[in-house]
């Protein structure tokens, strides 16, 4: 598969290094079929995700995605009426996207839907590309549009049913540029502007020794600098990633990202990788841990919403088919193990992640 | 946030592509897929969707997160 991709973006240029924006170009023959499945256990939440993602050529300069995914969430959350005890709740999510490149330029176009009970969201993108500097430079643009509706369809008989919506326009902006045979840096800039109801209709906050619905401001402005950095050591098959993203928006909450990964290649597509994240953000102006008064316009238990810190350590192992001793299509087939383990120190607590992978090439 | 921070680095990207040129056949070291997508779609996705239902940042990825109840 490696070698496959490599030939091309030799011929073709460096196409692969718009690492920031569009859909990446068929890894291998005519598509690739992967499948995944996710548990993530946090104190009170846990997260099991199976999904499904296909790659396809479509002619000689399109390429399609798609996935379907289930969110099956159980958790302890207050937040849906059930007053702490365990209830589990079904999120389905399906998208797909096109993209074509004519020499130079690469346009493309995303739809993703997600449903579950009480809360429905959809989101369109467009999307281009163009290399510029003897495709040394990739430049990429982006435009979403998203609408989602919300109600607290899960709250008890006797709560009265709330329904609202909230809309979402971002645009991004990315730049990666070539700084060697063996180097590439990106810089994306994101902001979105979000209107309508952005607290959770279950959620109450205890403020003068009252229980009152949360309320959020219904307009957010984000913005947020992601730069990378990738360089591959040829002597030791060692590619060396480091990443910053610095965070602000309208509700005054600052945060830094700052990342590093390492990935050890060792021969028969093989890889080894691991991965260290850190994130640190101040509170948003409004939230207070407790309120003393009932009345202030704003009032939040939105722990996101916080000042605190995390940390997450990773570790992934990458396999072909061929050193499992498969040959052929079959020998081509890559599996993948992660583990994640993140260290927060807020009310939602540490949190473990575990993912298994395979993902299947194919022709049609 | 400051905006001509962001402007200068986007500035000093596209200025140094007039300077460190790459041709196509020095290329296949940048084209490796740890040096690409070192993640796989549906690896990057649940980050994504993990990272904006407990923290309050997002975004730098180009890609809209949220589209949930984690709210």
């Amino acid at each position: 598969m490696q070698l496959t991709r490599r030939r091309r973006s030799v011929t073709r240029g460096p196409l692969a290094v718009a690492v920031v924006a569009l859909a990446a170009a068929p890894a291998w023959a005519d598509g690739e079929l992967s499948m995944r499945g996710v548990y993530y256990k946090e104190r009170a939440t846990r997260v099991i995700q199976p999904m499904l993602d296909g790659l396809f050529e479509v002619g000689d300069h399109g390429t399609a995605d798609a996935h379907v995914l289930v969110d099956a969430i159980t958790s302890a959350s207050v937040a849906a009426g059930n007053d702490g005890t365990y209830f589990t709740e079904r999120r389905v999510e399906g998208g797909g996207g096109y993209v074509r490149e004519v020499d130079l330029y690469k346009v493309g176009a995303s739809v993703r839907y997600s449903s579950e009970p009480d809360y429905t969201s959809m989101f369109f993108g467009v999307r281009g590309a163009v290399e510029l500097f003897d495709r040394n430079l990739a430049v990429t643009a982006s435009a979403n549009l998203g609408k989602d509706s919300m109600s607290n369809a899960g709250a008890p008989p006797m709560v009265p049913r709330l329904e609202d919506d909230l809309s979402t326009v971002l645009g991004s902006i990315g730049l990666a540029q070539l700084l060697g045979r063996d180097m590439v840096a990106s810089l994306t800039y994101d902001v979105s502007r979000l209107e309508g109801q952005q607290a959770n209709l279950y959620r109450s906050v205890i403020a003068a020794g009252m229980q009152v619905a949360e309320r959020h401001p219904d307009r957010r402005t984000r913005h947020a600098v992601a730069a990378t950095f990738k360089w591959f050591v040829p002597s030791t098959m060692t590619t060396l990633i480091a990443g910053y993203r610095r965070y602000h928006d309208s509700w005054d909450l600052d945060a830094h990202t700052p990342e590093v990964r390492v990935i050890q290649d060792v021969g028969d597509g093989t890889a080894f990788s691991v991965r260290y994240r850190y994130h640190r953000q101040d509170k948003a102006t409004f939230y207070q841990p407790r309120y003393d008064s009932s009345t202030l316009e704003f009032l939040s238990d939105d722990i996101k919403l916080s000042a605190f810190d995390s940390h997450t350590m990773a570790a992934a192992l990458e396999l072909s088919g061929d050193v499992l001793g498969f040959t052929g299509r079959l020998g081509e087939m890559r599996g993948q193990i992660v583990i994640e383990y993140i260290d927060q120190n807020n009310r939602f607590g540490n949190a473990l992640v575990a993912h298994a992978a395979l993902t299947v090439p194919f022709a049609y | 946030m400051s905006r001509l921070r962001v402007a200068a680095l986007a500035t000093l990207l596209v200025t140094i592509a007039g300077c460190a040129v790459v041709r196509p056949h020095e290329r296949q070291n940048v084209a490796r897929r740890s040096m690409t997508e070192d993640r796989q779609p549906g690896q990057s996705r649940f980050i994504q969707h993990q990272t904006g239902s407990r923290e309050g940042a997002d975004g730098g990825t180009g890609e809209p997160g949220g589209g949930c109840g984690c709210n």
